[in-house]
């Protein structure tokens, strides 16, 4: 549905601070679905979108919807953005305030070439996309008249009324206060899959990455990191700074050491103790860092019998926190401290001798 | 906006159908032109605004004159009267004499004055801002004429010293550099205190407190830290101030000339209206004035730059808690009263007296049974200041409405960095350069030289004022522009309109508040400028402020107070209408 190959967006560095831009990103989207890019500010993630939109001319690649190519270097197209028919919603919603909520979702169809409808279609055409947002009957309503909510609901109405292949995101969420980005989280979420509708999704949240997507992509300093799904992402970071940048983790520094099953390797810490780890992006035998997320940890009291497929380490709680749903610690390991998120009713005290259990599977060695 | 075109399609094409790509550099340039013809449109006609009277001006200072005004040849026979004259050194010393003293006058006054109200408990703080309004509305040469009754020989001041204490002298000359110091320094500090109350306002009211928590004292406080703070844009406005007061030619004009005190500006204006007119000379002098003004300008760019970057240090748009006066309290307020009396009130009894009174006299009680409503009725019933009026009206209509039409393209594409947006933003401060009465002298030379007959024609006067106020019209525009989010352009983009269309229902909609008030701008200054259409009138195009000035060197001074007094209240009506209107559009669109 949406390829996007090799595409190169460099800005000139103006000499203050790291310039954005994107390099070589490409990824290829089936019909229908919720892909989201992620990463943090100056990642190239806004970049890529915008060239999708046609905001932005890329400096290189291709970026092609269904059979129409959009742009491509090679071939030297690049067709304008107003001739694109993609749906987007902006940063900053953009309700033009001039006009009403009605002559908003409107103006696309008044403006797009090719498009010639009656007043009675534009009518009905409206009015479906307002219902689809559940804002039926707020046509006549000044658009400066509205809560942060609903003009977001505009803003998507707007992006959906010429029916496009394509809906592109720009961080809506962002300007919402919390309680309503969840609800609005899911709405979006809803509509997506009702109509079936292919979308770009760009955010530095990955709370809302995890939880909406299909697919992501992990952006860093202009380039694509990892692809895949949600859980691949969680659990299978392909290297260090997506597993430290999509949730908290845990990293121990060591050397490999030789394979001890299918897929299981040895992996010596720097005191001498000895881990069992799978393989993530780590190929080499050298120097080698693995990481643990801190709910997978499991405390329990020094001497307990420990549990199969699982890694041991034995430490002292120097920090203990109940946070209602979870108690989270801090345990000295000789050397380093662990992060450990623990169910609420175990308690353990500062100073206390505990071990530290958590599952082979779940520790993932990743480049230093 | 939109990016490199597909070949004149009108929907995305795929790739296979494409045109062969066109060798080497035809396709980019057009692309490049397809994209940027609107700038390049917009560049030229500013080009052709702003180049030629400075071409002109060049080209008539280094040619002999026939007196048949044709081309004689290269010469620098002008530069080297200038140099061997007396009278540019003189001219240029007294310039520079009475902008400065002129500049430190309205700056303590005007300094003090914002500082008083800004930052202090001080009382009557509404009367500073209404006073400033008001007199901000009046046409200068009704001011300078007020004062010149006010400092005069038949003026309340010397007519009290010489009933009270000395029958035969008069103490007060206004007829000289002192006079002149003083009005014009009246004249600029009602702006003064606007802008640095704007200042003091933005300024963070923490860092004083925390001056004042380390123990420093008001004056201390104010001394070390306030006025450091905002020293680069105390700078700024002292420098933006000179330039003006360098520029002036009211005061210089009405006050100097009758005491024999020359300025650059009467030099050329008197050179320009001897007979037969010094055209040449009269160019030198005004190129010297060029390059004078434009060295000051480019120092001010760098300053007001470096006064930015201070002022962005600035509070969260808290009030912040002003300084206490304690018993010094009402002393400030005095202050503050005497501005009153000052600027407006004195001005105004002033003008009112001499409108009514039959002849110049001096404000005595006696003279209370001559009051008498004749100027006026002469003013009303004479269908030449109607014509004068409509004619005025005409011309500030039209050169505000084309003015703002053009600028708020070259705003746009500036603002937006389209194509030739840079070279626009640079050719349209060129006018700056210009002192009003400079652009007269190379836009009457233009005239002259014109293959159309443009000469004492309202279409000239029209032409300069539009290049005289095109970088106001610019200001307004551009920073309407940066505050329109460019998100919602970008939204009409990806919505499917074209650029035009994005213009047509987007920016201009949402930019209609910046261009109204440029546009009403550009009407008030345009309605009671003087120096530029004093140059350029012919018989049939005159203008209030030109019959002003004609009527009072003809001595007619109560006809001059009479028509400028309704003058300034019609203004002021048109002025107040237009706002109410204003507000009430923008509460119905914006919605607040």
């Amino acid at each position: 549905m949406l390829n996007v190959r090799g595409l190169t967006k460099v800005y000139a560095n103006k000499g203050d601070g790291p310039s954005g831009g994107v390099q070589e990103a490409s990824f290829d989207l089936q019909p229908a679905t919720f892909f989201t890019l992620l990463g943090p500010s100056g990642c190239g993630k806004t970049t890529t979108l915008r060239c999708i939109a046609g905001l932005e001319t890329p400096d290189a690649g291709s970026i092609r919807v269904a059979d129409t190519t959009f742009f491509d270097s090679a071939q030297g197209v690049s067709v304008p953005m107003n001739l694109r028919r993609i749906g987007m919603v902006f940063q900053s919603y953009a309700i033009w305030p001039h006009m009403t909520v009605f002559e908003n979702v409107a103006f696309p169809l008044r403006v797009t070439k090719g498009e010639k409808l009656t007043g009675a279609e534009i009518g009905r055409r409206v009015e479906e996309a307002l219902e689809r947002v559940s804002l039926q009957g707020f046509g006549g309503r000044s658009a400066t008249r509205l809560s942060g909510g609903q003009q977001q609901r505009v803003a998507l109405a707007r992006a959906i009324v010429l029916r496009p292949r394509l809906l592109l995101l720009d961080e809506p969420l962002s300007n919402l206060d919390a309680a309503l980005r969840d609800e609005m989280r899911n709405e979006l979420r809803r509509l997506q899959q009702q109509i079936g509708i292919t979308t770009v999704y760009v955010t530095h949240d990955q709370t809302e990455a995890l939880e909406m997507s299909d697919q992501i992509a992990v952006m860093e300093r202009g380039r694509i990191v990892q692809i895949g799904a949600p859980r691949d992402i969680y659990f299978r970071p392909a290297n260090a700074f997506v597993a430290g940048f999509v949730g908290t983790t845990n990293w121990l520094d060591g050397a490999m050491g030789e394979a001890c099953g299918p897929g299981i390797r040895q992996f010596r810490l720097g005191d001498g103790r000895s881990l069992q780890c799978i393989l993530g992006n780590q190929q080499t035998t050298g120097g080698a860092r693995i990481s643990v997320r801190p709910e997978k940890v499991v405390l329990r009291r020094d001497g307990a019998p420990a549990a199969a497929a699982h890694n041991r380490l034995d430490g002292t709680v120097v920090f203990a926190g109940f946070l209602g749903t979870m108690n989270r610690y801090q345990v000295d390991i000789g050397g380093s401290t662990m992060q450990v998120y623990d169910a609420a009713d175990a308690a353990f005290t500062v100073g206390e001798r505990v071990a530290l259990d958590f599952p082979v599977a779940d520790t993932v060695a990743l480049d230093g | 906006m939109p990016g490199i075109g597909a070949e004149g399609s009108s929907l995305p094409s795929p790739a296979g159908s494409l045109p062969a790509p066109a060798i080497g550099w035809q396709r980019p340039l057009r692309a490049w032109l397809k994209r940027g013809w609107l700038g390049l449109l917009v560049a030229t006609i500013m080009a052709l605004l702003v180049l030629p009277p400075v071409w002109t001006l060049l080209q008539t200072s280094f040619s002999a004159t026939q007196t048949d005004l044709s081309y004689g040849g290269l010469t620098l026979e002008h530069y080297r009267s200038l140099i061997q004259g007396r009278n540019l050194g003189n001219a240029a010393l007294n310039s520079v004499t009475f902008a400065l003293l002129a500049t430190l006058v309205s700056l303590c006054f005007g300094g003090v004055l914002a500082w008083l109200v800004e930052r202090t408990d001080v009382p009557m703080k509404g009367l500073a801002y209404v006073t400033t309004i008001i007199s901000l509305g009046t046409p200068y040469i009704l001011y300078v004429t007020a004062w010149l009754y006010l400092l005069g020989r038949a003026g309340p001041f010397n007519d009290f010293y010489r009933s009270w204490i000395d029958a035969e002298a008069m103490p007060f000359n206004v007829n000289s550099l002192g006079g002149m110091v003083l009005i014009e320094g009246f004249l600029w500090s009602p702006l003064v205190f606007l802008m640095l109350s704007a200042t003091f306002r933005a300024a963070n009211a923490e860092m004083e407190e925390a001056a004042r928590m380390s123990g420093a004292s008001i004056p201390q406080t104010v001394w070390r830290i306030s006025m450091r703070l905002a020293w680069p844009a105390i700078l700024a406005l002292a420098l933006f101030v000179f330039i003006r007061n360098l520029e002036s030619f009211e005061v210089p004009a009405l006050v100097g000339m009758p005491g024999r005190v020359d300025v650059l500006t009467t030099e050329i204006y008197r050179s320009i209206k001897e007979m037969p007119p010094r055209l040449g000379y009269a160019s030198a002098y005004s190129v010297v004035m060029l390059l004078m003004v434009g060295v000051l300008l480019f120092a001010y760019g760098r300053i007001s730059r470096h006064a930015e970057r201070y002022a962005s240090i600035t509070g969260k748009g808290y009030r912040p808690r002003p300084f206490r006066l304690g018993r010094a309290r009402w002393l400030a307020g005095c202050v503050i009263l005497f501005n009153f009396l000052v600027v407006l009130a004195l001005p105004l009894c002033a003008l009112l007296w001499v409108a009514f009174m039959p002849f110049m006299r001096p404000m005595r009680w006696s003279a209370v049974k001559f009051l008498t409503t004749k100027q006026f009725d002469a003013v009303l019933s004479s269908p030449h200041y109607l014509s004068l009026g409509v004619n005025t009206l005409v011309i500030a209509v039209c050169t505000a409405t084309i003015a703002m039409a053009l600028t708020v393209l070259a705003g746009w594409l500036a603002a937006r960095r389209q194509v030739a947006g840079g070279v626009i933003d640079q050719l349209v401060t060129v006018p700056l350069v210009f002192p009003g009465l400079v652009l007269g002298v190379a836009l009457l030379e233009l005239s002259l030289k014109s293959p159309l007959p443009l000469y004492g024609t309202t279409w000239l006067i029209m032409l300069a004022f539009t290049i005289r106020y095109m970088p106001y019209g610019m200001r307004y525009a551009y920073a309407g522009v940066l505050q329109i989010h460019p998100e919602l352009e970008q939204a009409a983009g990806v919505a499917g309109a074209t650029t035009g269309t994005t213009l047509r229902r987007i920016v201009v909609p949402l930019l209609w508040p910046s261009i109204a008030s440029g546009w009403l701008f550009i009407f008030l200054i345009c309605a009671k400028e003087m120096s530029l259409p004093l140059l350029l009138a012919g018989p049939d195009s005159q203008t209030i402020s030109v019959a002003m000035f004609d009527l009072w060197s003809n001595g007619q001074g109560g006809e001059v107070a009479a028509l400028g007094l309704l003058w300034a209240a019609l203004m002021t009506l048109f002025a107040s209408g237009f706002y109410a209107i204003m507000r009430r559009h923008a509460a119905k669109t914006f919605g607040h």
